[in-house]
């Protein structure tokens, strides 16, 4: 029972590292959304399962609140964001799609690197997920310092925070109820500036490529 | 005895159903498109008007443009007696090796781009210095996806591998299998001149890969040079059907296992052949310079599926 429930969590892992590596990969926003909708989804049943066979029935309530939130709501808002700001479907980055997926991949073996330790130290079934957290971690913040576009920045923060979640659910079975909620209002609230932020940088400048806010207000 | 007969059968019975895998996905994709389309056994006609037809060779040919589709259709029918199909051969299967299935394959290829190079026609160059192009970047993918089989299984022995898994299913659900499948079926479609890589029904010559190779074939020699690739493509998918998803294969040579085993085959083949018809249906053909992108796609996946291995153990 035990591995067959470790090898369903580094899966579920797995597939989450898979839908950032896919942003890194696709252009266009409305894969990258769909992406972050799949990864949020992998997380919110993952977290479930985790409550179940850990025995943590708090994290159901997480499970829960991250299906809402981040599996419907903030799919919406992005998508209702893309709607209004969408130019072309090209997207512009730092690094081209090649370099990218191998940086990826480098960056999933680092991740690999420095969790070694800490997979000898501790005994949780779940661990064998926290390298692949850890890869999730370290690839979101690559997407948010590799692409030109303000909202695939933004999409990348938000994989950034999934990655936190899927590293508590699977480093330590979640962390205080309390907490969690704060981080999702942390979570919206920061989503909530940057949109507005967003507003602003399209209104200012007529784009979204932070490439051009270099320039001042013409 | 009885072994070795049954893998001559087996072999023979990928050779003789192989073009069969490329007239059903051809029929599946006219039906999908609204065509009607030729029969699936269509295949079987043109390869013997094919063979009933002259050579034509360019006088500044060599022997080794008479000499690679011999080489190409042999090295495939070696493969296809390595390769478990129907059952797994115990005995006979010191040499069923994983490197040496697919570097067999690959030096077809590497025979046939010489052959494309030696009539010094444009046509032939261009497409060897595309295959070559493609090959060098699938190679790197088809060797990470071997180790992370290998590095689960333990071994590199075909037979072994899918032993291994059917002894233990749960290792099918494992990351290694689940990220190893589609870069090895990317890697396939790229290595077979399948649709998002390469065109297999047209001859454009700004984007084609393969005909482009072959197009100084004629008669005999280019029904073999098809023929081997479609038993090319067929083993890649057997391969891939066999060693990630093994169940349905016999273990010995009783009848009635055999019987199962090819039951199997036909059905995990007939799942391939809707999956590539309905691909090819969906997706266009990606420009040349787009093709790395994917490429490096699928080696990403191989990689993580060998990084995998290391995280699960």
């Amino acid at each position: 029972m035990e591995g067959i429930f470790a090898r369903l969590v580094v899966l579920a892992a797995s597939g989450m590292l898979l839908t950032g590596l896919i942003v890194l990969w696709r252009k266009g926003v409305p894969a990258y959304i769909a992406a972050f909708t799949w990864q949020s989804w992998l997380l919110s049943g993952m977290t479930a399962a985790v409550g179940y066979l850990g025995g943590e029935p708090q994290l159901y309530l997480v499970a829960v609140i991250l299906l809402l939130l981040k599996g419907i709501a903030l799919p919406a808002l992005l998508r209702a964001t893309d709607r209004r700001f969408s130019t072309r479907r090209e997207l512009l980055a730092y690094v081209n799609t090649e370099t990218s997926l191998i940086v990826g991949g480098m960056l999933v073996l680092f991740a690999y690197v420095l969790t070694e330790p800490w997979m000898a130290m501790t005994k949780l079934p779940t661990r064998a997920a926290l390298p692949v957290a850890m890869a999730l971690l370290f690839v979101s913040l690559f997407i948010i310092v590799s692409r030109k576009k303000a909202i695939t920045q933004v999409i990348g923060f938000l994989m950034l925070e999934n990655s936190i979640a899927l590293l508590a659910v699977v480093g330590t079975y979640g962390v205080p109820l309390l907490v969690e909620l704060g981080v999702f209002l942390d979570a919206l609230m920061g989503f909530l500036v940057m949109q507005i932020f967003l507003y602003d940088i399209h209104e200012t400048f007529e784009t979204l490529e932070v490439d051009q806010l270099a320039r001042l207000k013409h | 005895m009885a072994e070795l007969s049954a893998v001559v059968a087996q072999t023979l019975l990928a050779v003789m159903l192989a073009p069969g895998l490329v007239g059903l996905i051809r029929w599946i994709k006219a039906r999908l498109q609204s065509r009607r389309g030729a029969p699936p056994w269509q295949i079987y006609f043109e390869l013997r008007k094919l063979f009933a037809k002259e050579i034509v060779i360019s006088r500044t040919a060599s022997w080794l443009f008479r000499a690679a589709p011999l080489i190409v259709f042999g090295t495939s029918v070696v493969v296809a007696s390595l390769v478990p199909l129907v059952f797994i051969p115990v005995a006979f299967d010191r040499t069923g090796d994983l490197f040496a299935a697919v570097y067999l394959l690959l030096l077809g290829t590497f025979f046939l781009a010489l052959a494309g190079l030696d009539t010094g026609s444009a046509f032939g160059g261009m497409g060897s210095s595309r295959e070559m192009t493609v090959v060098a970047l699938t190679e790197p993918t088809v060797a990470l996806s071997i180790f992370a089989l290998a590095l689960t299984a333990g071994s590199t022995n075909l037979g072994v591998i899918a032993t291994r898994t059917l002894a233990d299913p749960g290792m099918a659900l494992g990351p290694a299998h689940v990220l190893g499948f589609p870069a090895l079926f990317i890697v396939a479609l790229a290595e077979s001149g399948r649709l998002p890589i390469d065109n297999p029904s047209t001859h454009l010559e700004l984007t084609m890969i393969h005909e482009a190779m072959v197009l100084e074939y004629s008669g005999p020699y280019l029904a073999l040079i098809e023929w081997a690739s479609a038993l090319k493509f067929f083993l890649l998918l057997a391969l891939a059907a066999n060693l990630f998803v093994p169940w349905g294969i016999a273990q010995s040579l009783a009848p009635l296992d055999l019987l199962a085993g090819f039951a199997a085959l036909t059905v995990k083949m007939a799942i391939l052949a809707v999956a590539v018809a309905v691909l090819e249906t969906r997706v266009a053909k990606l420009r040349l310079f787009r093709v790395p992108e994917l490429l490096s796609a699928s080696f990403v996946l191989a990689l993580l599926a060998v990084m995998s291995t290391m995280f699960v153990r």
